[in-house]
């Protein structure tokens, strides 16, 4: 810890008032970057966090150390973080194609809570630091984020009209170590090429096309293909 | 604990960064294996979470430190009322919330976003203690949660197929067949544990279906043999396995 701070860490009216100010700038720090993103919590949501956060730990510091009540600090800091997990589980959004939206904002915010939580306390280093290894997350290792590739599971559509073509499909992909997620057989209408269409949804090491390249000429099979 | 580390457990501005960039570092060892993976958290969500774990023990342990040092007026007049445990354990509860609303039902008796919540929530208990310093715990952690969240889902897949007991989604063309596709299940020496009729009459390009759970013999127990076999029936129009 810096010594030179320590001025700034009693309840005085200009410590109050650094703090106040550094929690705002904190959170607007953070904001802007999340707000050039279009993102839907911006930079005011930002800072109403860091600042209300501020807000609770300075509070909670007043019980004890200017009305030296017997009240436990970090009670009402405490509550902050649960609070903020509740406002967090809010802003996540669940799309129409059953995938997660804003998890990264909302541990975003939530971190920017703990921010607001230090500086309230008066422990700037910590504050400042976190906001730092934020900004580093969101936009230095964005880029590293970016370069990931997941391996992605697919979904192989495979007509055919014997039973025994797809068990041969299915011990091909078996044999070449691709894991099987579902399975879904479906009966084709009597003027279709084919009587069954089985969607394979599958993870693995080898790439899609290979794999329908390779069922296409299997024998039994109507076509295959990826969707 | 190993007593060469004694001196990175005290509290001091270098070993709080330390502590902060050991909790980057750990969160994004962990993020990194799941965003392969192409799942709702990751890499930044797991890294801000953990700093925000270390930095909620850090705040504990510099109000502690005040509280002995420049506040020790008021410590001796009121008397210490201070929980050191209590900014972490709230921490938790905080982070079930957001876990919670990851989770999400996709689809009849299944559930996404468990494994996504749960290795969250683990994080964040590995990022209280690279606040607290107690980096022993966090490389174990650290290793034992790589290890399950990499190593251990193709295993499951693995055991899942293996499974006895099987679910499966049939949409066939009027109720009455029913009857027929249990006689089919019943023909693979498979018992019926439980038949539950989701839709009765079509409507749409929706078809009557049913939720069929059941236990395959042990001696022919190919989860694609049983999937087939219900599916050769005319009256079937769909047969999907339901994998929790």
């Amino acid at each position: 810890m810096l010594t030179i701070l320590n001025g700034l860490r009693d309840l005085s009216f200009w410590a109050i008032l650094v703090r106040m100010l550094v929690a705002v700038l904190c959170g607007t720090l953070i904001g802007l970057e999340r707000s050039s993103k279009n993102r839907p919590a911006g930079f005011r949501t930002h800072i109403l966090v860091c600042l209300g956060a501020a807000v609770a730990s300075i509070t909670g510091l007043y019980l004890y150390l200017g009305l030296e009540l017997p009240a436990d600090i970090s009670r009402i800091s405490g509550q902050v973080v649960t609070g903020l997990g509740f406002i967090g589980a809010g802003t996540i959004i669940i799309t129409k194609k059953m995938t997660i939206k804003g998890l990264t904002t909302a541990a975003g915010l939530w971190t920017t809570g703990v921010i607001g939580l230090a500086i309230g306390s008066g422990y700037y280093e910590l504050g400042v630091l976190g906001t730092a290894l934020v900004l580093i997350t969101e936009t230095g290792l964005n880029r590293i984020s970016g370069t990931i590739q997941p391996r992605p599971e697919f979904i192989v559509e495979v007509l055919y009209d014997e039973r025994n073509a797809l068990d041969q499909v299915l011990r091909y992909c078996k044999d070449n170590r691709m894991s099987i997620v579902n399975l879904q057989i479906q009966s084709m209408p009597p003027e279709h090429e084919a009587d069954y269409a089985a969607n394979i949804k599958l993870r693995g090491k080898l790439a899609s096309q290979t794999l329908v390249s390779r069922i296409q000429l299997m024998r039994g099979i109507v076509s295959a293909m990826e969707i | 604990m190993i007593p060469a580390l004694d001196f990175l457990r005290e509290f001091r501005c270098a070993t709080v960064i330390l502590r902060l960039v050991l909790a980057v570092i750990c969160g994004g060892v962990v993020g990194y294996g799941r965003s392969q993976k192409a799942r709702a958290a990751g890499f930044r969500t797991y890294i801000l979470i953990s700093i925000g774990a270390a930095m909620a023990v850090l705040l504990t342990l510099y109000e502690y430190r005040m509280l002995n040092t420049l506040w020790a007026d008021t410590v001796s007049r009121v008397g210490m009322k201070f929980d050191a445990s209590r900014l972490a354990s709230q921490v938790l509860t905080g982070i079930g919330f957001l876990g919670a609303g990851i989770i999400i039902k996709v689809a009849h008796q299944q559930v996404s976003g468990l494994t996504t919540a749960t290795g969250l929530f683990a994080t964040v208990c590995m990022g209280l203690a690279c606040g607290a310093g107690f980096y022993e715990l966090v490389l174990i952690t650290l290793l034992l949660i790589v290890v399950v969240l990499n190593v251990m889902a193709p295993l499951e897949i693995l055991f899942k197929r293996r499974l006895r007991n099987i679910t499966l989604n049939v949409e066939f063309t009027e109720l009455a067949d029913v009857q027929a596709i249990t006689e089919v299940i019943q023909a693979q020496a498979a018992r019926i544990y439980d038949i539950d009729v989701e839709r009765t009459e079509r409507s749409g390009n929706k078809w009557p279906s049913a939720i069929f759970i059941l236990q395959l013999s042990k001696e022919n127990h190919s989860h694609s043999g049983m999937l087939s076999a219900v599916a050769e029936l005319n009256c079937v129009r769909s047969v999907q396995e339901l994998i929790a």
